[in-house]
């Protein structure tokens, strides 16, 4: 199906977004031009809708996505995919802040570099970046997975839950309570099995996998009556 | 002349009896050897300012421990000023009064009436349920809250741990929060609320996150978390994705996209610097903001965290409300205060400082059962008694409101803690429009300053309300 244009320029955001989401709604893929690094631009959308930005994009695009497929052509701003459940979303430039902030689910992948706290507080699916992760790069990230193939800056996968933080590449620092753990043969498989399904396929990659090192998981006790002194 | 060296016997005064002796002269009865008689000890009950019983047995506490203690319940810090530091002046001469057993006077209350929103929440009564997580409170507590919310048409609010199904199926209005960790945060549950509120603290512990210790990070509580059960959960206090005010309004804007801009949107504080946090929540499009003072409960917090850091309720709502004045938002950005509300006495003089409405947590707690006499046994077991309990944070709540444990949440009765839930608003309500009619108002939103006099100089100070019978604002 051919694509329609959706005009961003100076119009409301809510202008926008009602459009997008008419066009959504009728199985409509679109293609976003003009953007002007608009913020909130594509929120909450739903499972089958297709938006290509033909340029670059402010905060949160794609935020709350549902299942919606985006591609970002250019650079995208903070909160990129946050707290996305399904779907998938490509940023073929450099991302900010907080890509794919408390996100559930689905993909976002970023060709460039991307900005610090990557994957923050992150819940599950799947964070690949190609070029070289921020600090703080899934900062007390719950679960799922954050992938990058050109090294971590510094404090990276700090106060981590059960997230994983994948790294090819140098990392400059490791943040607190977090370790370096040698991966099973099937995780490093899944992990080039989804590389693989976005065209960056390699087999020859050093991985370092980094876990919590559940130091900060605990106080001294877990009984109760540990905590009746008061 | 008299003076302090004058001894001699011809001035010396006789008395017309005999000089009693010296053992009738002192108290005989219960001397102490070794102390004068009748004075067992000058400091039996310590006299040091600094080295109180208190002070010592908090340094011996640490000494043991090696860190803070951690607690539930709220503010035990004893000089924090009180409501009961203001009074009504009720219409006397210069103002009429409303017959208080004859006449009505309209409680419906409208937050979030800023003209942003479709949907802004219309309420019966002024009070609502201040938002407890599931986690810190069983399903069946919150189950309950809700039940009794609705009867008397009002609301409850989700916490941070996520929206209960129950909670919501209970509830005809529910808010949704969003806490910096963003547990179960997803589309559904935001499209499915009636209002959303964006914490940034809380008055119990600002500047810090959210505490579940181990024990009632349950199976249920952990998934709904996303966490390994049984951790410690210590919250982020910084939401992942907005630092400043700029990107707060962007995501305002968002959250406003994603819910079709019909729900309102909250912005819950603690009370720091209310005249300066208010200001800069309306400016970044808030449509109501909660103004939890130092007096708010938590399920759990560091010790001095809940003594220590905060201002009080009375002294922030006034700081609040002229902020809004001062920026125009009065009257398009509603203002709720939190913290330490007790009964609608308490409530009205919120009403009266400047508050649209007002949110309680611990006091809906209680109501329900928290501290009451029943389970003695499991008091003593926690250290404590009914009415001294504050073990929230140990999930061993012996009447089942603050806990995980299935054998002690049974102990709360969905039926009955809805029902004790909305007596108790129904009755702080008619508590707040009798003493509106008496001030001579037929709204409960007529309430003003003008109304209180303050009974202390601090409460004057803190609010500008006028001292009693002087009739003037304690000055600087």
């Amino acid at each position: 199906m051919s694509e329609v244009e959706v005009k961003v320029g100076e119009r409301s955001i809510r202008e926008i977004n009602e459009e997008i989401q008419e066009h959504a709604a009728n199985g409509l893929p679109m293609h976003i031009t003009d953007t002007l690094s608009r913020h909130n631009l594509g929120i909450g959308l739903p499972k089958g809708a297709k938006l290509r930005f033909d340029g670059s994009v402010g905060y949160y695009c794609g935020g709350l996505n549902n299942g919606a497929t985006i591609t970002v052509e250019r650079n995208s701003g903070w909160g990129t995919g946050e707290a996305q459940a399904a779907g998938d979303i490509t940023v073929g430039g450099y991302a900010g802040m907080s890509v794919g902030a408390a996100m559930l689910g689905g993909v976002i992948h970023v060709k460039g570099d991307c900005g610090p706290r990557c994957g923050v507080a992150m819940k599950g699916g799947d964070i690949i970046v190609e070029g070289k992760l921020g600090y703080q790069a899934g900062f007390m990230s719950h679960g799922g997975r954050i992938i990058a193939l050109g090294g971590a800056g510094e404090s990276c996968a700090d106060a981590l839950w059960e997230g994983e933080v994948w790294v090819a590449g140098p990392v400059e620092s490791l943040g607190v309570d977090a370790k370096i753990v040698e991966p099973e043969a099937a995780e490093i498989a899944s992990v080039e099995e989804l590389l693989a399904t976005r065209g960056l396929a390699d087999n020859n990659r050093e991985w370092r996998k980094i876990v919590s090192g559940q130091r900060l998981w605990y106080f001294e006790s877990r009984e109760a009556n540990a905590w009746l002194m008061i | 002349m008299a003076n302090d060296m004058n001894n001699s016997d011809e001035e010396r005064y006789s008395y017309p009896f005999e000089m009693p002796s010296e053992e009738a002269v002192a108290f005989s009865d219960g001397a102490i050897d070794g102390r004068p008689a009748g004075v067992p000890s000058s400091y039996d009950k310590g006299g040091s300012l600094r080295w109180t019983p208190d002070a010592i047995s908090e340094v011996h506490a640490l000494a043991q421990l090696g860190r803070y203690q951690v607690r539930g319940y709220n503010c035990f810090n004893q000089r924090l000023p009180t409501f009961d530091d203001l009074t009504f002046v009720p219409a006397t001469m210069t103002r009429l009064p409303l017959e208080g057993y004859r006449e009505k006077c309209d409680t419906t209350t409208i937050l979030g009436n800023s003209g942003n929103v479709e949907n802004p929440l219309e309420l019966k009564i002024p009070i609502y349920i201040a938002s407890m997580s599931f986690g810190a409170l069983s399903a069946s507590a919150k189950a309950a809250l809700g039940y009794g919310a609705s009867k008397v048409g009002t609301m409850t609010c989700t916490g941070e741990g996520g929206m209960l199904e129950e909670e919501r199926a209970a509830s005809e209005r529910l808010v949704y929060q969003m806490s910096p960790a963003r547990y179960g945060l997803d589309l559904d549950h935001l499209r499915r609320a009636d209002g959303l509120e964006l914490v940034v603290g809380q008055g119990a512990k600002p500047g810090t996150g959210g505490l579940l210790l181990g024990m009632k990070v349950s199976e249920r509580v952990s998934k709904m978390r996303t966490l390994p059960p049984g951790v410690d959960q210590r919250s982020t206090i910084r939401h992942p994705d907005f630092l400043g005010a700029d990107d707060l309004a962007v995501k305002i804007e968002e959250l406003r996209i994603a819910t079709n801009y019909k729900v309102p949107i909250s912005i819950k504080m603690g009370a720091t610097r209310p005249r300066y946090d208010v200001a800069i929540a309306a400016k970044a499009g808030a449509d109501i903001i909660v103004v939890d003072g130092a007096e708010g409960g938590t399920g759990a917090s560091p010790e001095m965290l809940l003594n220590h850091t905060g201002i009080p309720n009375i002294s922030a709502i006034r700081a609040a409300r002229e902020a809004l004045d001062e920026c125009g938002m009065s009257g398009k950005v509603s203002l709720v205060a939190a913290g330490g509300i007790r009964s609608g006495v308490d409530a009205a003089k919120c009403l009266a400082l400047g508050a649209d409405a007002v949110m309680i947590g611990n006091a809906s707690m209680i109501a329900m059962g928290c501290n009451s006499p029943r389970y003695e046994e499991d008091y003593a077991k926690l250290g404590t008694s009914p009415g001294a309990c504050h073990h929230c944070h140990t999930g061993l709540c012996p009447v089942g409101i603050a806990t995980q444990d299935p054998d002690l949440e049974a102990r709360m009765d969905v039926a009955v803690g809805a029902e004790r839930v909305a007596r108790y608003l129904t009755a702080m309500t008619m508590e707040i429009t009798a003493l509106a009619k008496a001030c001579g108002k037929s709204s409960v939103h007529n309430l003003e300053p003008e109304d209180l006099r303050a009974l202390s100089f601090e409460a004057s100070a803190f609010t500008g309300v006028k001292m009693a019978g002087i009739d003037r604002a304690f000055g600087w």
